[in-house]
């Protein structure tokens, strides 16, 4: 694995938008799960969803923020999608942490990988709903904001990006996904830098209707809201839909070096394997492969291992075989690694999942706290090492693994190490 | 609905699409293009119009304006065709 850093990262959820308020969030264990008001008109009564989202407030709230950035963000997202919008916040927060914004980097050397898919979900279905009927007067703008690769556009229009840019997608494993390929992209010289976003994924009615008939997403409140989601407890009963994206600047070390930027954390393996299999159930054998395969990587034994941040949904098969995947690979170590789960903090925010929660990790590493599960009252394996209901502080986490599953068999893992002292 | 209204219509739209411009006095008989719109702006500021109206009509037919003063004089007479036929009321 060639020698990749982490050097700005940005992130918007309902817990927190920018770095320091999501590291607070994680700290405090303060969820953004909660109530979802009937005029939403999604069809679910629970959610972690963005209410309080303006483009250019939250552009202002970015420290050092250059006037000609703004002025490019504000033309070019004032009109697009509400993911895109959320996309250029975090993708500008993680460009200033980064000194990109004073930095002369060549900019056919930067690239850019948007992860997700089927961002717009709701766009096209709000869309339909007002002109479906009436195609005369469909705003012609649709035929470029339906397109995922929209996001590409704008995101290189801001920042000036010139490099290799696409979409990338693996379901809720889209996080993983894009730092692979941004990974990958330097590994093999054909970037210094790759801004990756892991996309949010703007759901309607529909699609949330359909998750929740099949059993994998629990939308009404059975219990109070803060309360449904319950990643490895006994009384989980699915994931609850999360809002929200997350940006990883990867760059080689050298590169990082040269501009005398010192990295947040190291990217040191990752893996990527398929169960073979288009049904949406889990595989615990493929999920053990990927975390086996990220340490082989990394060049790290279990006996090395901190902590893993699981993909810990809250789903009441996809637990059970996290768990099962994650014992069969720290075997005797089983009582020394750390787990917890983000989404029981920012719910499951889907193709963003695996770049908000490798920012999960970076923060805690280098904050030397893990947060706590919420909700986790009943662990349905006592074997295993879980961060409590009252975080662990302070703790030292040199090495960590992030897992992300997608639904079609999508297994993947990636191994981060802890920078400085 | 007389020319005036239209004239405020298309206005609206045009301030609505390029939010970005400082457009306190828009001259009529300045083309959109001049105003910095590309052609994706000025197909949403046409559709978006032509809702605000409730006509229908090809947008091909709208190419021919020029400037602002022209589409709002294209506007004013399909109204105008719309309103003098028997029996027709706004589609939509």
């Amino acid at each position: 694995m060639h020698d990749i850093v982490i050097t700005g990262m940005g992130v918007v959820t309902a817990a927190g938008t920018g770095c320091k308020d999501f590291a607070a969030a994680l700290r405090s264990g303060r969820s953004g799960i909660g109530q979802v008001p009937p005029d939403c008109r999604l069809g679910i009564d629970v959610g972690a969803l963005l209410t309080d989202i303006h483009l250019e407030d939250d552009l202002r709230c970015i420290e050092d923020l250059p006037a000609d950035l703004f002025t490019r963000a504000r033309r070019a997202a004032h009109r697009a999608p509400f993911s895109a919008q959320v996309s250029v916040i975090g993708a500008a927060q993680a460009w200033c942490g980064a000194g990109l914004h004073r930095s002369r980097v060549d900019p056919s050397r930067v690239g850019l990988t948007v992860a997700g898919q089927n961002l717009n979900q709701r766009l096209g279905y709000d869309l339909q709903q007002r002109y479906g009927e009436r195609l005369a007067y469909l705003p012609p703008s649709y035929g470029r904001h339906f397109l995922d690769t929209d996001q590409v556009g704008i995101l290189s229009e801001i920042l000036e990006i010139r490099g290799e840019g696409l979409t990338v997608g693996g379901a809720s494993a889209s996080g993983n996904v894009g730092l692979i390929q941004g990974s990958r992209l330097i590994g093999s010289g054909a970037a210094e830098v790759c801004v990756v976003v892991g996309a949010m994924m703007d759901l309607s009615p529909l699609e949330l209707h359909a998750l929740d008939a099949m059993g994998a997403l629990c939308s009404k409140a059975s219990r109070p809201a803060g309360e449904v989601c319950r990643p490895f407890d006994r009384d989980r009963g699915g994931f609850v839909y999360g809002q929200g994206s997350g940006c990883l600047v990867l760059e080689s070390r050298s590169s990082a070096e040269e501009r005398g930027v010192e990295p947040l954390a190291a990217l040191v393996g990752c893996a990527l394997n398929l169960d073979g299999n288009r049904s949406t159930d889990p595989n615990p054998t493929g999920q053990a492969t990927a975390m086996r395969q990220a340490l082989r990587n990394a060049r790290l034994s279990v006996a090395d291992l901190d902590y893993i941040n699981t993909h810990g949904t809250g789903s009441v098969l996809g637990d059970e075989s996290e768990l099962q995947a994650i014992k069969a690979v720290l075997d005797s170590q089983v009582a020394r690694t750390w787990l917890n789960s983000t989404k029981s903090l920012v719910g499951h925010c889907l193709t963003a999942a695996g770049a908000i929660e490798a920012i999960a990790t970076i923060l805690q590493m280098r904050g030397k706290f893990l947060h706590p599960n919420l909700n986790l009252d009943h662990p349905i394996d006592a074997g295993c090492r879980f961060v409590g209901a009252g975080g662990a502080s302070p703790v030292t986490v040199k090495t960590a693994l992030s897992n992300s599953f997608g639904f079609g068999g999508i297994c993947s893992s990636i191994a981060f190490r802890s920078e400085g002292g | 609905m007389n020319k005036e209204q239209i004239r405020q219509v298309v206005m609206k739209n045009i301030r609505d699409v390029l939010f970005d411009l400082d457009l306190q006095e828009i001259p009529i008989d300045a083309s959109l293009k001049d105003l910095g719109a590309n052609s994706m702006d000025r197909a949403d500021i046409v559709a978006h119009c032509l809702e605000d109206l409730q006509l229908e009509m090809p947008l091909v037919e709208l190419r021919t304006a020029g400037n602002i003063d022209g589409l709002v004089n294209l506007l004013y007479q399909k109204i105008q065709c719309r309103a003098s036929r028997p029996g027709t009321a706004a589609k939509g």
